[in-house]
């Protein structure tokens, strides 16, 4: 579902991304470790657009999207999670989700108020996503786990076929981190799920597959298990790893 | 209030702006109080196209009256290069070369924010202002351009005051209307969106790029109109209807107001013509209240007169 | 062009630079620490020059006129930043605005204060003559400007780059966040700072005043013209505006000497077009404020 071929994306002189190689199939769930700074969060920019690569290139279901802008690449069913909440603020929680359920029939429909459907439509995954109740609290006054079940809900009302999740347990306490992996866990088995983890309890729980980045490459890519044994993991994160130059 | 009475009441206001000079005619037969609600009415819509831009799509513009002064140009020249009054041609005239003004401006700026935005639509409109300033072949340069003649609608004319009157109101209510009912559209409310989070509103699949754009032009569009009326109001456009000073004041006037509102840009029209046409003959330091007075909303009243009814009205609500 | 004509109309380029550059170094300075445009810019100029009339009108000197008005004008400036500006910190958007009520209370107080018809500023005794050089005579009150403006700009340098409050402004145009953090009081370097533009501003009113006289309006002309040198030598700093300066300066007056009726829209589009495409200007330098 997504290929990346030797994604490179430098800042100056440092290399965010140096020559990262992954595939994903349809309908898996793969996790994205690494300690900070190896690129994780630079290579979901890169796949949803807002960063241009400085080389390597992007697939979609096979499609090359290297070159397509953020809003096209939404239009081809790539949705994001962001690390830090991205909301409309003094929108009620509905109207936010209404926002994407309303961007597959375009916005240039004036003169009438926007079809009941949408609303409901909303009001339903904001159910879904465990925030029934809530719909018309504005995004600024909800608490921090109720901003990412909101998130998670804008995202799933853009109808993805891939999700990209960036950090979404971060900040959370225990009760709420547990109720967000267990929506996540519950989604339909046909959307491609890629999450950006550092929390290994949530990744262990929901990843098929784990690929870890270190200093922009990928340096290990297996089953949960093969990646939990291997010594090149535990180097990296306990700061042994040589760098390869 | 139900509401079906609020519509009933929302008519009556209308039937009353709109037979204004008729049933005013009692108490002043001077006719000041007619025109001066006229001109506050011309540059109530011209305000209310500049929030489209400013409270709607979070666009903060100093250059709205490139399109003001260019509808304005417009009108007065096709009426008199075409020799026709007609008010569908000279109108139509306004409207295109303020919307090929606003396409073109537009598509230059779209892609700013903030002050860089602010100071880009300065520039762009500075252009405008120049070229009216000094093509005096074609827009009289420095003098302006007089004589325009007021327009005809199917034969009416509307050169005499009253009727002049009719047709602004009339159009000041229908622009309300459509500004209305557009905000209230998917598309008001993905310009919404835009103002308040463009990121997100492109991780959503949306061409903020184009939307941005197509408000550009709408905003440049109706104020083109409201710049056709100056010219038949006024019988007259001089350069500075293109000017700073012109778009200063629709952008102070939305603000006072409530931007992002449909009655904010109106009040706001109607607080700043108050001071710059009734006050300034009773007092000398008009522009300086007006100054003060906008001051004063900047530091503590940011959402304008609407904001601080709401804000009151809450208080009453729920103590 | 004869070649007499043509040395006459640079040093008419470089003097009106001169003239430019005094006029935008306050704003560009103030941009570059507060992310503010001060639009009151023009009004500070403005009053400057209403200043030194009334001083030359009472004193008779010139000299007293140049040294009263940046005061005045600075004294301004270090009370309006505390009492209006600082209450919008962060909110760029707003400060801007605020600005723009200033200016609106600035010009029409002139305008009430010393009425709207066109009055005139005569040369200073000494510098009223004119002088005979290659292209003829030019008059003397215009080399005196450019000296002015090389002199100035060499004053500002050295205290820019040699002295503690250089050193603190140049840190603050850099960062000023930082600056705060480190346990520098920004409150009053913001208001110093902006005393300075307006100080500057008022300098400029005062230099310009006898040639090019004073009615309303000129806040409006000054305004735009130091918003073009500022943009396209730079956002923010000091060094732009120089650039801007001697490049907008000769460019103007050839300008309106060769193109006539379109100088002036071609000098917007220059500032459209370095807005568009290196939106810092030449030599400038900014910060992405949200």
């Amino acid at each position: 579902m997504i290929e990346v071929r030797e994604l490179r994306r430098s800042f100056g002189g440092v290399k965010a991304l140096d020559g990262v190689t992954l595939t994903v199939g349809d309908g898996e769930r793969r996790a994205v470790i690494g300690p900070n700074g190896a690129g994780k969060t630079t290579l979901f920019n890169v796949l949803t657009g807002e960063l241009p690569p400085t080389g390597g290139d992007v697939r979609l279901a096979g499609a090359e999207i290297t070159r397509l802008r953020p809003w096209q690449r939404a239009r081809l069913g790539l949705a994001r999670v962001y690390q830090r909440t991205e909301l409309f603020a003094p929108l009620s929680a509905r109207e936010n989700v209404a926002l994407a359920v309303a961007a597959r029939a375009g916005p240039y429909r004036a003169f009438r108020a926007p079809p009941r459907s949408e609303y409901a439509a909303a009001d339903a995954l904001l159910e879904r996503v465990g925030l029934a109740g809530r719909e018309n609290a504005a995004a600024r006054i909800l608490s921090h786990g109720e901003r990412r079940q909101l998130e998670l809900a804008v995202a799933l009302a853009q109808r993805p076929r891939v999700l990209l999740l960036d950090e979404p347990t971060a900040g959370m306490s225990p009760a709420e981190t547990a109720r967000i992996t267990e929506l996540i866990s519950g989604l339909d088995r046909a959307l491609t799920i890629l999450i950006v983890e550092h929390d290994m309890d949530v990744v262990f729980r929901l990843a098929d597959r784990v690929s870890v980045l270190h200093e922009g490459r990928v340096i290990a890519d297996g089953t949960v298990s093969e990646i939990r044994g291997d010594v090149r993991v535990h180097d990296v994160y306990l700061g042994k790893a040589v760098s390869v130059a | 209030m139900t509401r079906a009475a609020r519509w009933v009441a929302l008519a009556a206001v209308a039937v009353g702006l709109v037979t204004f000079p008729y049933w005013s005619a009692a108490w002043e037969s001077s006719r000041f109080a007619t025109t001066v609600l006229r001109d506050m009415l011309v540059f109530a819509i011209f305000a209310l196209s500049l929030d489209i831009l400013v409270g709607h799509a979070g666009m903060p513009s100093l250059g709205h009256a490139a399109f003001f002064g260019g509808g304005a140009y417009a009108a007065g020249i096709a009426s008199q290069r075409l020799g026709t009054d007609q008010l569908p041609i000279t109108l139509a005239a306004a409207v295109l070369v303020a919307a090929l003004l606003a396409l073109v401006i537009g598509l230059l700026v779209v892609r700013s924010e903030g002050i860089f935005l602010l100071m880009l639509t300065l520039a762009l409109a500075q252009i405008v202002f120049a070229i009216a300033f000094q093509w005096t072949a074609v827009t009289g340069g420095s003098n302006g351009l007089a004589g325009v003649s007021r327009p005809t609608l199917f034969g009416i004319d509307l050169s005499a005051p009253d009727r002049m009157y009719v047709l602004v109101a009339a159009t000041f209510l229908v622009v309300s209307l459509l500004i209305w009912s557009l905000m209230r559209s998917p598309y008001g409310r993905a310009l919404t969106g835009v103002r308040e989070n463009e990121r997100r509103m492109r991780a959503l699949g949306y061409d903020t790029t184009r939307l941005k754009l197509s408000a550009f032009v709408v905003a440049g569009m109706i104020a083109g109109v409201a710049g056709a009326l100056s010219a038949y109001s006024q019988r007259f456009v001089s350069p500075g209807d293109a000017g700073i000073g012109t778009s200063v004041q629709a952008f102070v006037m939305v603000l006072i107001g409530g931007a992002g509102t449909i009655l904010g840009p109106v009040l706001g029209a109607g607080v700043v013509m108050y001071i710059q046409r009734v006050l300034s003959s009773a007092i000398p330091v008009s522009e300086t209240v007006l100054g003060l007075v906008f001051i004063g909303f900047v530091l503590l009243a940011r959402q304008g007169i609407v904001g601080l009814g709401r804000a009151a009205y809450a208080r009453v609500r729920a103590p | 062009m004869s070649p007499e004509l043509l040395f006459q109309q640079a040093l008419n380029g470089l003097s009106f630079g001169a003239l430019l550059f005094i006029l935008a170094a306050g704003l560009s300075l103030v941009f570059g620490m507060m992310d503010v445009v001060n639009l009151a810019h023009g009004a500070f100029y403005m009053l400057g020059a209403y200043v030194a009339l009334t001083v030359v009108q009472f004193t008779g000197s010139f000299w007293l006129a140049l040294a009263a008005a940046p005061v005045a004008l600075g004294a301004l400036g270090l009370a309006i930043e505390p009492l209006l500006l600082r209450h919008l910190r962060g909110r760029h958007l707003d400060q801007v605005l605020l600005t723009i009520g200033v200016s609106l209370v600035i010009v029409d107080l002139i305008g009430l204060i010393w009425g709207r018809e066109v009055r005139s500023l005569p040369f200073p005794p000494g510098l009223d003559g004119t002088v005979v050089l290659i292209g003829g005579v030019y008059p003397v009150y215009r080399l005196f400007v450019i000296a002015f403006g090389v002199a100035l700009a060499a004053v500002i340098a050295v205290i820019y780059r040699r002295t503690k409050l250089g050193m603190l402004i140049r840190a603050g145009v850099e960062d000023a966040e930082m600056l705060g953090a480190l346990g520098v009081n920004t409150d009053r370097l913001f208001a110093l700072t902006f005393a300075v533009g307006a100080a500057l501003a008022g300098l400029a009113g005062v230099i310009a005043a006898p040639v090019f006289g004073l009615q309303p309006g000129m806040d409006v002309d000054a305004l735009l013209y130091s918003l073009v040198v500022v943009v396209v030598g730079g956002l923010g700093t000091l060094g732009g505006a120089v650039a801007g300066s001697v490049l907008v300066g000769p460019v103007d007056t050839f300008g309106k000497v060769l193109f006539q009726e379109f100088a002036l829209a071609v000098i917007f589009a220059i500032v459209a077009l370095v807005l568009l495409f290196k939106p810092t200007g030449l030599l400038g330098r900014i910060r992405i404020a949200r």
